[in-house]
């Protein structure tokens, strides 16, 4: 892609969340919803396959039908209320259905199906950004939103966990398990959203760490399937050992980072009276961990059949830079001690 | 009077009956010019002339267009219109539906006026849509800019999206 079209559509991706994040006007938001969603289309179909142009595509539907869900919603409460301030919004039905079109936009069950599609026609570095950058602005709306019915959000909850455990248990390809991953924990951060905001951003902010570690390690290794990933272990013996680790992170295990989110939701959960919502949000999350554990058996446990020469990448120095991975990954293992920091740090 | 207002009524529900009953697109675009045509001299007739006008210009005159040329690209031979008798059946059975439903509607009038326009600050008495685009450019500022970058941005992407000769995604170009 030509560099000037590819500095425009970056730079638009940041605007459009920045636009959202500030806004206190739902069409404003809207309108940073919209730029998102039209700046990442040639990011996704630069790989210019059918199958890139078809997870474009399915997409382009997805984001606009709940864009249009987003507009119809705030316009309601726009005629019943008066303003068009997103915090105050007043109207149930209108509180509702915002509520289930930014499930949709951000791919919570059950409006999920069509994360892992589209996550599987791009390539690592496209999946990244949607993963992690597009997840942003919903959330912010999310988060500034009037409480609205508890029973919607702790069903999204408790469903996407559900869900993005089941759903990836029977996946090789490695881009559908990091989307049922994503489903996972972002039913995780809806649950707790009612009852402590700093702890969704907790979440989020300790997702976005774990998840962008894996992308960038299945990059650096180039594996797409379970298959690859087992005998990427001769590319780097280093990021191979820690591979195992940022997935035991990712499924919520101490003392790595992954931990601090789950264990403050779930005592979170508690002290709110829902423990049966806690019990059955975690025993759904040994689901997510099952498919974690698979692969870390795949990546450094095991010792797939291979030929002599076969063993011998590592030798060859790769010129890909690997700062920000290692960065990440050191984030991703150890920042449980420092907890207490880390909560404060989102407490507002 | 009474008579424009009945003709243009009318011709919105046909026309509405005809973008609805007919499969073909082009039949479907030529109802639309009449819904929209139809729809908007009735809006201006109520005060809104500005957004009829808009409407013209853009959604007929810059989306229909498009829309329409695009479709000239699909011609197909046998095209179905409403002299053939399955669609003039689906037409009348729409007719029906709307008669039925206005029938079922208005036994529960209520007298609501709606208002299109008012005078507030420096604008007397002028229609709401008109005022509000007056206001975007005028105080808009940034607000401004980042609508006219986010139209650019559409344009940009299309365009990016349609590039053929192995650069884009329409790779039989």
């Amino acid at each position: 892609m030509s560099p000037y079209m590819l500095i425009i559509l970056i730079f638009t991706l940041g605007l459009g969340t920045l636009i959202t994040l500030s806004s206190s006007h739902w069409l404003i938001a809207w309108m940073g919803l919209e730029l998102n969603t039209f700046a990442i289309l040639p990011l996704m179909a630069q790989q210019h396959s059918p199958r890139a142009m078809e997870a474009t595509i399915k997409y382009f539907i997805i984001q606009t039908t709940a864009a249009t869900m987003l507009l119809f919603a705030s316009v309601s409460n726009a005629w019943l209320s008066g303003q068009w301030e997103i915090q105050q919004m007043s109207h149930p039905t209108p509180l509702a259905l915002i509520t289930i079109a930014l499930a949709l936009k951000l791919g919570l069950a059950p409006m999920h199906a069509w994360f892992p599609e589209v996550l599987q026609g791009l390539n690592f570095s496209t999946g990244l950004i949607l993963s992690t950058w597009q997840k942003l602005a919903p959330f912010s709306l999310l988060l500034q939103i009037p409480p609205t019915s508890s029973f919607l959000l702790i069903t999204l909850g408790f469903i996407s966990v559900l869900m993005g455990g089941w759903g990836g248990l029977n996946q090789t390809q490695l881009r559908k398990i990091l989307g049922y991953s994503s489903i996972a924990h972002l039913g995780w951060m809806i649950l707790i959203m009612q009852y402590a905001p700093p702890l969704t951003l907790l979440a989020l902010t300790v997702y976005i760490v774990l998840t962008s570690s894996m992308f960038l390690t299945f990059l650096y290794n180039q594996a797409t399937n379970i298959n690859s990933l087992a005998i990427s272990w001769t590319k780097t013996p280093m990021l191979t050992a820690l591979t195992p680790l940022v997935l035991l992170s990712l499924g919520g295990l101490p003392p790595l980072t992954g931990f601090l989110p789950k264990w403050a939701i779930l005592q979170e959960l508690t002290k709110q009276g829902l423990t049966p919502v806690a019990a059955l949000t975690a025993l759904s999350a040994l689901l997510s961990l099952y498919f974690y554990l698979r692969l870390s058996y795949a990546t450094a446990l095991t010792t797939p059949p291979n030929n002599l020469p076969a063993t011998l990448p590592w030798r060859i120095i790769f010129k890909q830079p690997t700062t920000f991975l290692a960065v990440l990954i050191t984030m991703s293992l150890s920042l449980l001690p420092l907890s207490p920091s880390v909560m404060a740090f989102f407490t507002f | 009077m009474k008579y424009l207002l009945f003709l243009l009524l009318f011709l919105l529900i046909l026309g509405v009956v005809g973008v609805a009953s007919n499969p073909s697109p082009g039949f479907a675009a030529l109802s639309l010019v009449m819904v929209a045509g139809s729809g908007c001299s009735l809006l201006a007739g109520q005060g809104g002339y500005f957004l009829a006008l808009i409407l013209f210009l853009i959604y007929l005159g810059g989306m229909l267009v498009v829309f329409a040329y695009s479709v000239a690209f699909t011609g197909s031979d046998y095209v179905e219109g409403w002299g053939t008798r399955r669609i003039s059946l689906a037409a009348a059975g729409y007719l029906l539906l709307v008669w039925g439903g206005g029938v079922i509607l208005s036994t529960n009038l209520n007298e609501e006026f709606w208002t299109v326009g008012a005078s507030f600050g420096e604008f007397m008495s002028l229609e709401y849509s008109l005022v509000g685009v007056a206001h975007l450019y005028m105080g808009g500022g940034w607000l401004l800019v980042a609508g006219a970058w986010a139209l650019l941005l559409v344009l940009l992407t299309v365009l990016e999206l349609v590039r053929g000769a192995s650069r884009g995604a329409v790779r039989v170009v």
